[in-house]
C-alpha cells in the first residue's frame, strides 16, 4: 500500500526532526497558545553585555522579544526587521514579510507596537512596510535557524 | 492484518506500543481510528465553508488574507486526515463526494451560518480552541504513529487561528459599543455550542474504544473542562458574559446551567431553563443544522463539471 511520504518514519530524510521525536520530545507545546511565552517552547533571547547605546538600540533589543505568530522565532532572527530609527521618543521600525500574502501582517504590527510601547522611553511607534530588498531565507540568523529546527521546520 | 487480539493490543498500547502498519492493528482498532479520523477530517473540512461565509466580511485586504489563510489551513488539515484514511483503506472519494450530507460527522456548530466578522473571530477563539483541545490530546496520547507525526504541523497552524480569534475578540471588545455587542451576541450562542461539542458526560458514556486503544487520552468531561478553563477566563478578562464562572481558588470552571439544554433554532439562542436528554441532543445533531446541505454542496459543486471538461 502506498504511504504518505511525510507521515512515514524516515530518519534519514530529516535527522534533526525525527531524532527529537525519537527522544520523546514533547511536541504538545506546539498546541500552546502563547508560543513565545511557553517555557517548553520559549524564544531564545540574546543576552546583551552592555546597556543600550541609544533609544534605537533599546528598541532593537526589545524586538528580539517579539515572536513570529506561528513559530518561536523573533522578528529580527527571522530577518524581517530592516531598520530601527528613533526621533525624540518615537521609534520608526521598517519591516518586511516573508510573503506578500503573509496572513500575520496585522498581528506582527500590533505586536511590535505593543512591545515597544512597553518601554518607558518610547511614546510613539511607526511601523513602515517595505518589500525592498525582498526577504529570503538567507536573512534568518543562526539563532533563528536553531529555533525553526526545534519546531520541526527545515530551511 | 492482525497479529494481536484486541485485548493484547489494548494492553500493548497502554504500555507505550506505537502502531505503524496494518499488521500492528486489529479490526476493532482500525474501525475506531477510522471513526476518529472521519470526525477530524469532516470537522476541518466543514469549518472551511462556514469560515468562508464570514471571511467575505473581512474589514481589509490584509485581514481577508488572514481569514482565507485560516481556511486554507483547515483544508490542509482535512487533507491530512483523509490521506491517512486512504492509507487505512477508506474510499475517500466516496466519503467526500457521494456521502449524503447528513452523514458528515462535523459538530453541530459547523452546520450553522456565520453572519459577520465578529462571529468569525469568535468561532476562531472558541471553536479553534475546541479543536486544539481535542487534537493536542490526540497528539499527546495517540498510539497511531502516522497521526502523531502529522499533528505537529496541524498544531502550529491551529495556534495562529486561535491567536487570530482571541486578538480580534479583544480588539472588538476594547472598542466597546457595537463591536463589543456583536462579540457578546456571538459568544451567547457559540459558547454553549462549544460546551456540547465534547459530547456526553463520562457517567453516561459506556465502553470507549478510543480510550481503550489509546487513540486519545482524556475523557469527554476532562476535555470539556480543559476547554472551559481556557475559554471562560478569556471571556471574563474581556468582560463578556458566559453562563459559567471560574473558581478563583481552584481555577476550576463551573457551568451555570444544566447540560444539555434546548436550542431554539429559529431564534438562534439557548433555552438554559429547558433541560433535555442527550438522546434529544443526538436527535437534533442527526437532524442537522441549517447550513449542512449547502456547505457540503459548496465543496462538491463544480467537481462533476470539471471532470467532464477534463475528459473531453
Amino acid at each position: 500500500m502506498e504511504r504518505l511520504v511525510q507521515l512515514t518514519r524516515r530518519p534519514e530524510a530529516d535527522a534533526g526532526y525525527e531524532s527529537e521525536l525519537e527522544r520523546g520530545m514533547d511536541f504538545s507545546a506546539v498546541f500552546a497558545e502563547t508560543i513565545g511565552r511557553n517555557p517548553d517552547f520559549a524564544l531564545e533571547v540574546p543576552e546583551w553585555a552592555d546597556p543600550p547605546a541609544d533609544l534605537a538600540e533599546t528598541a532593537w533589543r526589545a524586538l528580539h522579544e517579539v515572536a513570529d505568530p506561528e513559530f518561536p522565532i523573533s522578528l529580527p532572527d527571522l530577518g524581517l526587521v530592516y531598520g530601527v530609527e528613533a526621533a525624540g521618543s518615537t521609534v520608526r521600525v521598517t519591516v518586511t514579510f516573508t510573503a506578500s500574502a503573509c496572513p500575520c501582517v496585522e498581528f506582527i504590527k500590533w505586536d511590535i507596537r505593543e512591545r515597544l510601547l512597553a518601554e518607558p522611553e518610547i511614546d510613539g511607534v511607526v511601523v513602515e512596510v517595505t518589500w525592498d530588498p525582498p526577504w529570503t531565507t538567507d536573512r534568518i540568523t543562526e539563532r533563528g535557524r536553531r529555533a525553526l529546527k526545534k519546531a520541526g521546520v527545515s530551511i | 492484518m492482525t497479529r494481536f487480539t484486541d485485548e493484547e493490543l489494548m494492553r500493548k498500547v497502554q504500555e507505550g506500543f506505537i502502531v505503524e502498519s496494518d499488521q500492528d492493528m486489529t479490526e476493532s482498532y482500525r474501525k475506531a481510528l477510522v471513526n476518529q479520523l472521519t470526525v477530524q477530517g469532516d470537522t476541518e473540512l466543514m469549518s472551511a465553508p462556514a469560515y468562508w461565509m464570514a471571511a467575505k466580511d473581512a474589514p481589509s485586504t490584509n485581514t481577508m488574507v488572514s481569514a482565507t489563510a485560516i481556511i486554507q489551513d483547515e483544508l490542509g488539515h482535512a487533507n491530512i486526515a483523509y490521506r491517512i484514511l486512504q492509507d487505512l483503506g477508506v474510499d475517500t472519494d466516496e466519503l467526500l463526494y457521494e456521502r449524503p450530507p447528513e452523514k458528515f460527522k462535523n459538530p453541530f456548530g459547523f452546520d450553522q451560518p456565520l453572519a459577520n466578522w465578529a462571529e468569525l473571530v469568535t468561532a476562531n477563539g472558541l471553536y479553534d480552541r475546541a479543536g486544539i483541545t481535542l487534537l493536542s490530546d490526540v497528539h499527546r496520547h495517540t498510539s497511531y504513529g502516522p497521526l502523531k507525526r502529522a499533528l505537529v504541523k496541524v498544531g502550529l497552524e491551529e495556534n495562529f487561528h486561535l491567536r487570530h480569534g482571541e486578538a480580534w475578540m479583544k480588539k472588538l471588545c476594547e472598542a466597546g459599543g457595537e463591536g463589543r455587542e456583536l462579540v457578546q451576541r456571538a459568544v451567547d450562542w457559540m459558547f454553549p455550542m462549544g460546551v456540547e461539542w465534547f459530547g456526553m458526560p463520562d457517567d453516561r458514556k459506556r465502553h470507549n474504544a478510543q480510550l481503550d486503544f489509546k487513540l486519545k487520552g482524556m475523557t469527554n468531561d476532562q476535555l470539556r473542562a480543559t476547554w472551559l478553563k481556557a475559554v471562560v477566563p478569556l471571556c471574563e478578562s474581556l468582560g463578556l458574559d458566559v453562563p459559567a464562572h471560574s473558581d478563583p481558588e481552584t481555577g476550576e470552571v463551573e457551568l451555570e446551567y444544566a447540560l444539555p439544554c434546548e436550542w431554539d433554532a429559529d431564534e438562534r439562542r439557548w433555552l438554559f431553563d429547558t433541560t433535555i436528554t442527550w438522546e434529544q441532543v443526538f436527535d437534533r445533531w442527526r437532524a442537522r443544522g441549517p447550513m449542512n446541505e449547502e456547505f457540503v454542496t459548496s465543496i462538491r459543486k463544480s467537481r462533476a463539471q470539471t471532470e467532464k471538461l477534463l475528459a473531453a
